[in-house]
């Protein structure tokens, strides 16, 4: 099961939550944005349409399980602000929450909503499978496309390039620390540790000194392959790489991840700065951060939002910076996401309003300054985070132009998050490995429990199990 | 059978048994009638899925395209998966930790508790308690107290005695063990009462005539207790290796089958197979895994009985 | 001797007496305190190990979550928080999920109770031409691990033959594959089998027809039968866990059970240990009610012997 995207959703769901209410109270003349993602359908003007459009309906998943009164009030506002823009068409909400097992038997059933999300390591399994809709010629017509990233837009295409789902939100791992932890230690936590040799020292200290883990790691339901894989690239490896010939090979192997992997192990067992406790999954580790039982760990750099919502933090232990790279050249920074997609159960008409409520609710902050403006409000007015950092979607200019727009509502220690912010627009993003993502960290999971659990763990013979076992994957096609 | 009531429902049985069947009902309709709740919720939901597995086992199945036929594919498939032979030696192992533990502890408990002159309510709810409690929650407790910090509940525990902590769940040697703990914590309630009810059927005269023999009270616990208990023994030694083999609930939640596969048992490995993957699982392994373990269970039932028939007692 | 044979034998049919040690043994002191000294100690040992954990739940379910992660047995150290069940309530909405289990365990206990008493009345009562076939099919599905039926079961619940219906996400999905329970339908059946058969006999010379004899016959003398079916299926159903995981996906539908492990990341500690609490607490006033019922259902020797 993979509990991250799950993780990544949450933050976002929660700002886009935010905007949705911010963006009540804004007046409701449609920008130019707005009114043009009324695509695919003969209409491009505002609001008042002249053109009669069959009254319509969609379900959308937005709302988590758990959502507190505030959010549910907030995104109550946004969709009778959007119904306001699109009278014809009547938004119902329905709780929706993405993981591995649920998402499948969701699918089976047929009781996923109209718009859905999904993390981008499935955007192209699913779109091969055809289990979500073509929109491109719809998604063609929003101004803005040429605008992506194009390696975030990647996410959401096929081989030939046409759109299936658009990203809309994306973010890029880092190095959480817990900033009180380290006073305590006697380090200094603006000066966050920029090697990992530093990383293992200051773990080292905070083990001893404090008797909670210096470092931890995620190691269940594949974020443990998710994370092997960021140190990966952080060394300058590859997990899979494709041959000329088109052929994917698993190169689970590579020196990179060998030298991670025996990073781990000397942390773990040469300095015992690890703590006793290692099947942390995305939703735990969080936990036990905020509840101060961690030093440091590697993952997404939106946390704050989550920790803060759901595990109590104190937002004065909050510290992220970037995660150190090695001097390689191939060494990067792995990036993720998560992609809005129709349901195949659709008819043409829930479609064309379909993009519409994408546009409107996930496209529109980034974009305008209304809509960025009303989003922060919101979020501010529901004591939920804003100016959590994240990776533009876009071009750097536009989220810097967002940055600016919301700078008043600001209410993250985004001093905290200096190490972090001033820096990972110089670190390379690489997007995760793209043929059978899921089964690869399911397989590397075993491995890095084994070196975290078993002190003589053969690290070279359970990775070329490993890779013996993803390469079979892959040739199944 | 020879009490002048039993002769008489005899004779009535076959009295009823020589009438014409359609004196009993007016109309077969009715017998119908009454039939149906069960034909309906067999067939759909028993009898159907059954014969749907064996198909399923020769298809190649996702809920997306229609299934083929691929004949034994999906059963070499599984035997040539490296997590199968984990999970069958893991369930094996966990089978085999189980019957050491779970199996003589009730059994000295309901001894012991037989003999009790007063408070067997008492003694009984206690040994129960834990059977009443939703596995599930059983399960989330003791996560808490396998808690492999020094300031653990257990290892707290064993710091009182002296002894140092356990890595509990977080290590594949004591991952296994401690989940046996948990169930045998779990389950030894239910056959504690099995077997006090068994004891309690034990006919006294036989413990007056082994006194008469001479006989001491280990004497009598191994020549009149135990083989009285012969066929309680047998038939909960087979149900608890037929539960063992389908262990799920606890490693799923405990350690999702880790650490490194140590707990992966054929269910969850089943479950992985048609359940764990986000873009559609493998139906036909799953079906195919099932099978196998179905048609080891009936043989290793069927081998059973065969050699027990000789030595359980009869009456 | 011979006397307090047969002084014995009148009385072997009672449960209470003389067990494996005879009176005239316990006369020996030796016998009694080494008999008292185990009795204390299993006693003893019941206690800590079966009722341990559930005391340590009730004291903790009240104790802050700091102490309880620092100082895990340790009594109150900082007071404790009544608070916690309030918030147990209210934030996990663990009243919704509480309700679903109800309605699960009352639904799936009507289905088996239904399919159990008609389907054992037609076969052993009214018993048509082919009532051997049926009881031998039955009979058969008791032989097959439930996880056979897992994969195939649950596709069938997400679309059923002949019928094309959706079942998924609905509590008929767990309701109705309850019912097929071949251990209730074949208790049942042999209960009925020894149920005088005069009694019928006199009812049908009064002119009763089969659904008569049914209700106003048959179901009231089978009342200790259906209550302890009764019992085991509410207390099944209350417990189980992968099949409601299953197919029922959506959180508001999902019994206590699939959503307490849901809870756990996102739920303080004391919360989430006074949910676990309410979720234990009523199988097991339950069990304190219901004792007799749940004891007695060990009883085998029938089977064996019989």
């Amino acid at each position: 099961m993979a509990a991250k995207p799950y993780g990544r959703f949450k933050g976002l769901a929660m700002v886009a939550v935010a905007i949705v209410a911010a963006s009540a109270c804004s007046s409701a003349t449609s920008t130019p944005t707005a009114s043009t993602a009324a695509a695919g359908s003969a209409n491009p003007s505002s609001s008042a349409s002249t053109v009669s459009h069959k009254p319509v309906t969609i379900s959308v998943g937005v709302l988590r399980p758990g959502a507190t009164q505030e959010a549910t009030d907030a995104l109550n506002l946004q969709i009778s602000e959007f119904e306001a823009k699109y009278p014809w068409v009547t938004v119902e909400p329905q709780e929706y929450n993405w993981t591995a097992p649920t998402f499948t038997a969701a699918l089976a059933a047929g009781t996923l909503p109209d718009v859905f999300t999904i993390p981008f390591t499935d955007g192209k399994g699913l779109i091969q499978q055809h289990q979500i809709v073509n929109i491109d010629s719809r998604v063609r017509a929003l101004p803005y496309i040429d605008k992506f990233n194009k390696s975030i837009l990647a996410n959401g295409q096929d081989d030939k390039g046409a759109i299936w789902a658009v990203p809309y939100q994306a973010y890029g791992m880092s190095l959480t620390y817990n900033r009180t932890l380290f006073k305590q230690a006697g380090l200094d936590p603006d000066k966050a540790p920029t090697t990992w040799d530093e990383v293992k020292a200051d773990a080292k200290i905070i083990a001893d000194k404090i008797h909670v883990a210096g470092f931890a790691e995620m190691a269940t339901q594949n974020t443990g392959g998710w994370q092997l894989t960021v140190m990966t690239y952080a060394l300058g490896g590859r997990m899979e790489k494709v041959g000329d010939d088109g052929k994917v090979i698993a190169t689970l192997d590579n020196a990179a991840t060998k030298a991670g992997l025996q990073w781990l192990h000397s942390v773990r067992w040469d300095d015992n700065s690890m703590g006793s406790t290692f099947d942390y999954n995305w939703n735990s580790i969080n936990q036990a951060f905020a509840a101060g039982q961690i030093g440091m760990f590697t993952g997404g750099s939106d946390l704050y939002t989550a920790m803060v919502q759901n595990n109590n933090l104190n937002p004065a232990d909050y510290g992220v910076t970037i995660i150190p790279l090695a001097s390689d050249p191939n060494a990067g920074v792995l990036g993720g996401g998560t992609l809005a997609a129709v349901n195949v159960v659709t008819t043409d008409a829930q479609r064309d309003a379909a993009v519409n409520w994408i546009d409107f609710y996930w496209m529109n902050k980034l974009l305008t300054q209304e809509g960025a403006v009303a989003d922060a409000q919101a979020l501010k007015a529901n004591n939920q985070a804003v100016g959590v950092p994240t990776l533009p979607l876009f071009d750097k200019a536009t989220y810097d132009q967002v940055q600016v727009w919301i700078k008043d509502y600001v209410n993250v220690p985004t001093n905290q998050m200096t190490p972090f912010t001033s820096k990972i627009f110089d670190q390379k993003p690489i997007n995760e490995p793209t043929k059978n993502t899921q089964d690869l960290y399911a397989a590397l999971d075993p491995v890095l429990q084994a070196v975290l659990t078993d002190k003589n763990a053969n690290i070279d013979t359970l990775l070329s199990a490993a890779n013996k076992q993803v390469q079979t994957i892959l040739d199944k096609g | 059978m020879s009490s002048p009531a039993v002769r008489t429902v005899a004779a009535v049985g076959e009295r009823t048994r020589r009438r014409p069947r359609i004196r009993v009902s007016r109309d077969g309709l009715s017998t119908l009638a009454f039939l149906l709740p069960m034909l309906l919720i067999f067939g759909l939901f028993s009898w159907f899925p059954i014969v749907r597995s064996l198909i399923m086992s020769v298809q190649e199945t996702n809920l997306v395209s229609t299934p083929t036929f691929v004949g034994l594919d999906n059963f070499a498939r599984v035997v040539a998966d490296p997590l199968f032979g984990k999970a069958v030696s893991n369930t094996a192992y966990f089978a085999l930790l189980a019957l050491i533990i779970g199996y003589p502890i009730p059994l000295v408990l309901a001894v012991v508790m037989s003999e009790t002159r007063r408070f067997k309510g008492l003694y009984s709810a206690l040994a129960y308690l834990p059977v009443v409690v939703p596995p599930v929650v059983s399960v989330l407790l003791w996560q808490f107290f396998f808690n492999a910090s020094p300031t653990g509940v257990f290892n707290t525990m064993l710091g009182w005695v002296g002894l140092g902590p356990l890595p509990w769940l977080q290590d594949s040697g004591t991952a296994m063990p401690s989940i046996v703990l948990e169930a045998t914590w779990a389950g030894a309630g239910g056959t504690v009462i099995i077997y006090l009810a068994a004891l309690l059927s034990v006919p006294r005269e036989l413990y007056d005539a082994a006194e008469v023999d001479g006989a001491s009270i280990w004497q009598k616990i191994w020549h009149v207790t135990l083989p009285q208990l012969r066929g309680v023994l047998f038939i909960t030694l087979i149900l608890q290796l037929i539960a063992t083999s389908q262990l799920f609930t606890e490693p799923f939640l405990f350690t999702g089958g880790g650490p490194a596969n140590a707990t992966l048992t054929v269910l969850l490995l089943i479950y992985h197979y048609a359940f764990q993957n986000s873009l559609g699982g493998d139906y036909g392994m799953a079906a195919a895994l099932s099978i196998m373990l179905a048609a080891f269970l009936g043989v290793f039932t069927a081998v059973y009985f065969r050699l027990t028939r000789s030595w359980s007692t009869t009456s | 001797m011979k006397l307090r044979g047969s002084t014995r034998r009148r009385r072997s049919a009672l449960p209470t007496g003389r067990g494996i040690i005879s009176d005239s043994e316990l006369h020996r002191p030796r016998v009694r305190w080494t008999l008292r000294l185990i009795h204390g100690v299993t006693l003893i040992l019941l206690l800590i190990i079966g009722l341990g954990p559930l005391l340590w739940l009730a004291k903790s379910s009240i104790t802050p979550t700091q102490d309880t992660i620092r100082t895990p047995m340790s009594l109150w150290p900082h007071g404790f928080d009544l608070g916690t069940f309030a918030r147990a309530w209210s934030q996990t909405h663990i009243d919704r999920y509480f309700l679903n289990t109800v309605w699960i365990a009352v639904g799936s206990w009507f289905v088996q109770i239904l399919v159990a008493t008609t389907g054992g009345y037609a076969l052993s009562v009214l018993r048509p031409r082919f009532a051997r076939v049926l009881t031998a099919l039955v009979l058969a599905t008791l032989f097959v691990p439930s996880i056979v039926l897992l994969v195939p079961l649950y596709l069938t619940i997400v679309d059923v033959p002949f019928l094309h219906m959706k079942l998924i996400n609905s509590f008929w999905a767990v309701w109705l594959p309850a019912g097929a329970s071949a251990f209730n339908v074949l208790l049942m059946k042999r209960f009925f089998d020894n149920l005088p058969r005069e009694v019928f006999e006199a009812a049908q010379v009064d002119g009763a027809g089969p659904f008569r004899l049914f209700w106003s016959i048959v179901v009231p003398m089978s009342r200790p039968i259906i209550g302890v079916v009764s019992v085991f299926a509410v207390i099944g159903q209350w417990k189980d866990y992968l099949w409601p995981l299953l197919v029922l996906p959506d959180p508001n539908n999902q019994p206590l059970s699939v959503r307490l492990p849901t809870l756990q990341p996102t739920t303080q500690l004391d919360v989430f240990l006074a949910a676990l609490a309410i979720a234990t607490l009523i199988p097991i006033v339950l069990f304190l009610v219901f004792q007799r019922m749940f004891l007695k259902g060990g009883d085998l020797s029938g089977a064996v012997k019989g």
